[in-house]
């Protein structure tokens, strides 16, 4: 029966036609709606995830965070539960190549059009984009940078050492650290002995002795460049840092020896922009410390990357889809980088943030003209401590390695030289 | 062996099957449950290890080199090495702790039971609540050490946490703390059960009470020790909780024990085809130990009944 089935078409035609504007109604007035996961739950960085989620709710969104505190791979333990549950979060904490590495395993968000409805990729610095578009689009938006290898010099410590020349080379380092041992301070460099913080100290040794070593050795794995002379002059360098430490560190955080740093009792500390953060949370003083860039012995500024972001996971649901745009036009916004950043002590992505206004820190803006001039001298490296340089699996084979010499005072630094290139081959 | 039905009445009547359904379900079901459990599960990670998976399990095959990366590792022999360390020390210092906590609170003394409760008691706390204490207690700069110093011995030293040649004896220090009350318990109980009689025979042969334990009440013992030896051994071979809280693996990698190899490979690593191959190995030096056990207790059961 032609006729009725043309009369039933119409008829569904018709509800659909008369439906379909109510629809689109319904979905552009959708509450905006994120599920996000990330390991900030505490102190600075708690505090500005936190400040993120109201501005989210300002613009009229439901924002639903759950932190997973500790490192980033606890939080991944989550991502992948939620992942393999076939639920995963609208947006998660993922950075460096970590990005690359979990896109292959579900689909996420194609971002190119808000990107470039945002102008972002004109301020971005290249080496950083690439990370967040490993297919050629982007899928994940860097929020925050940091330097792992900022040096940290207490000001009573510096008044104890009877000086104020701020080190630039690793000799000068060195120079201060035993002026520092003659005034009276026991244990010049303050930093503490997990695992990322055994790893920074070799990382900025390394790239303060030769960037170019460090990006053909570490990032590029190159075998010739993994056994050369500046590795071995690296692990010298961490020897004379490990010596210069309180043994009873042990495995704690660098946290826990702040007040002593502050205090002059300590007086160094290669550190990531980070801790100016949460030394501000813990209630000192600009005054009490200087933050300047880590050594570095031609001179330039060396620039250790380390970058935060946001990946977008697919979701079908429209609240959480209007929510993943919002979140990335927050999260590309200046004004909110420029929060973010003055709570946690970070520079913020975009390149042409002012730092120059109220609310920045001497040392933030440093950090800011180091990254100028590093990426202008292709000294900006990308960090192996916090996983910006090689997939997990690659990091974690090199930090062993890292962290046992640094506690181990008799392997010598050829062993390490060998050990490392021997970790890199297992891992790969 | 409680066996209700006798022989004497031959085959069970349909309502004694009936009668006792409840019992079959409350045994069987959770028996087979867990049994399913167990396997299917032990059967994956079987299965992983010998794929690619890393990130998330994925099939395919590659035969033995997730075994073959994870022996070569340092990691894994660190770790191997410090398990027959740390197995050998731990068992044989619980037993003679244990023992002879056991033999003083044999005595007949005043307060056994508040003494027995105190002793047994650290196997209440978790294992990282013990091992989060002992790691302030050890911390030469804030425990022990600092203790000693304050109170005026400022050249003692006790710094084994932060050693790492002796780092791996923290956690038998703490691991005997923990779980000689259970020796102590499992011997005390085999010690009440000795004989009373046997025990008078050797005292008015004129055996002094050294020569009686030595000689008569020991030997009994021994079926009490090979238990105690396989439940502490089994948990030297997982153990996993103590150390993370205690020394994490540090400092450095000195203490990595086979279980912290396993955690790190599949959930820091992401590797979990070399974490599955790291926890097959497990599996099989804890076989080691429960098949000549198993074999033990079945050639012990023939002898009883054939007797």
């Amino acid at each position: 029966m032609p006729i009725t089935t043309t009369r039933r078409r119409l008829l569904a035609g018709s509800v659909a036609a008369l439906a379909l504007p109510s629809f689109a109604r319904a979905q552009s007035a959708v509450k905006p709606r994120l599920t996000a996961i990330s390991q900030w739950s505490a102190g600075s960085d708690g505090a500005a995830i936190t400040a993120l989620g109201k501005k989210f709710e300002e613009k009229g969104g439901v924002w639903q965070h759950s932190p997973v505190p500790g490192f980033t791979t606890e939080m991944m333990n989550k991502l992948r539960a939620q992942i393999i549950a076939g639920d995963p979060p609208a947006c998660s904490q993922l950075k460096g190549p970590e990005i690359a590495a979990w896109s292959k395993i579900a689909p996420t968000v194609d971002l190119d059009a808000i990107v470039a409805a945002a102008g972002y990729e004109k301020v971005v610095a290249p080496d950083l984009a690439k990370l967040h578009k490993p297919g050629g689009k982007w899928i994940a938006l860097p929020l925050q940078i940091y330097s792992t290898n900022m040096l940290f010099l207490s000001k009573r410590a510096m008044d104890k050492a009877k000086t104020d020349k701020i080190p630039v080379t690793w000799a000068d380092f060195n120079d201060l650290a035993e002026k520092m041992k003659s005034g009276g301070i026991t244990y010049p460099i303050a930093n503490g002995g997990t695992r990322p913080d055994d790893g920074q100290k070799f990382e900025a040794s390394l790239a303060g002795i030769s960037p170019a070593a460090y990006r053909a050795a570490i990032m590029n794995l190159d075998k010739k460049a993994l056994e050369g002379p500046e590795i071995k002059a690296a692990f010298v360098q961490v020897r004379r840092i490990s010596e210069w430490m309180d043994p009873n560190v042990g495995a704690q955080p660098y946290a826990t020896n702040l007040k002593r740093f502050i205090d002059g009792e300590m007086g160094m500390m290669i550190q990531g922009g980070w801790a100016q953060g949460v030394l501000r949370n813990a209630g000192f003083k600009f005054d009490d410390f200087i933050i300047v860039p880590g050594p570095s012995d031609n001179g330039k500024p060396v620039f250790l990357l380390n970058a935060d972001a946001f990946i977008f996971w697919q979701r079908k649901e429209p609240d959480l889809q209007a929510g993943q745009t919002l979140m990335a036009q927050l999260v590309m916004d200046p004004a909110i980088q420029t929060m973010y950043s003055q709570i946690t002590g970070s520079i913020p992505v975009r390149t042409d943030v002012d730092l120059s206004g109220e609310g920045w820190s001497d040392g933030q803006r440093r950090t800011a003209a180091a990254l100028k001039d590093a990426v202008a001298n292709n000294q900006a490296v990308l960090s192996l401590a916090h996983n910006m340089a090689q997939e997990n699996g690659l990091t974690a084979a090199m930090i062993d390695v890292l962290t046992e010499y640094v506690k181990n005072k008799t392997i010598k630094p050829e062993q390490a030289v060998t050990r490392l290139a021997e970790a890199v081959e297992g891992a790969r | 062996m409680t066996d209700i039905a006798s022989p004497a009445t031959g085959r069970p009547a349909l309502s004694g099957v009936v009668g006792r359904l409840p019992e079959y379900l409350m045994i069987w079901v959770p028996l087979l449950l867990s049994a399913a459990h167990l396997i299917s599960f032990s059967l994956w990670t079987i299965w992983i290890s010998f794929t690619p998976s890393t990130l998330v399990p994925v099939t395919g095959w590659v035969g033995m080199r997730n075994y073959t990366a994870v022996l070569a590792s340092r990691n894994w022999q660190i770790a191997f090495d410090n398990l027959l360390l740390f197995g050998s020390a731990f068992v044989l210092l619980s037993l003679v702790t244990g023992l002879m906590l056991a033999i003083l609170l044999d005595q007949r003394i005043r307060g056994e039971n508040v003494l027995r409760s105190i002793f047994l008691y650290p196997l209440a706390v978790s294992f990282v609540v013990t091992g989060t204490v002992w790691s302030w207690l050890l911390n030469p700069g804030i425990g022990i050490q600092k203790l000693v110093h304050d109170l005026g011995w400022t050249s003692f030293r006790f710094d084994w946490l932060v050693d790492r040649d002796m780092a791996i004896w923290t956690i038998v220090i703490a691991a005997i703390w923990q779980s000689s009350g259970f020796a102590m318990a499992l011997f005390l109980a085999g010690l009440r059960s000795v004989d009373a009689d046997i025990i008078k025979a050797a005292q008015i042969d004129g055996a002094g009470p050294v020569r009686t334990y030595w000689r008569v009440i020991l030997p009994t013992l021994w079926p009490i020790t090979i238990t105690v030896i396989v439940v502490q051994l089994q948990f030297a071979i997982s153990a996993f909780d103590l150390v993370r809280a205690l020394t994490n693996g540090g400092p450095g990698i000195a203490t990595q024990l086979p279980a912290l190899v396993v955690y790190d490979l599949m959930f820091q690593r992401s590797q979990l085809g070399r974490g599955a191959a790291a926890a097959v190995l497990m599996l099989l030096i804890l076989l080691a130990v429960l098949l000549p056990y198993a074999a033990w207790r079945y050639v012990q059961r023939r002898r009883a009944t054939h007797a």
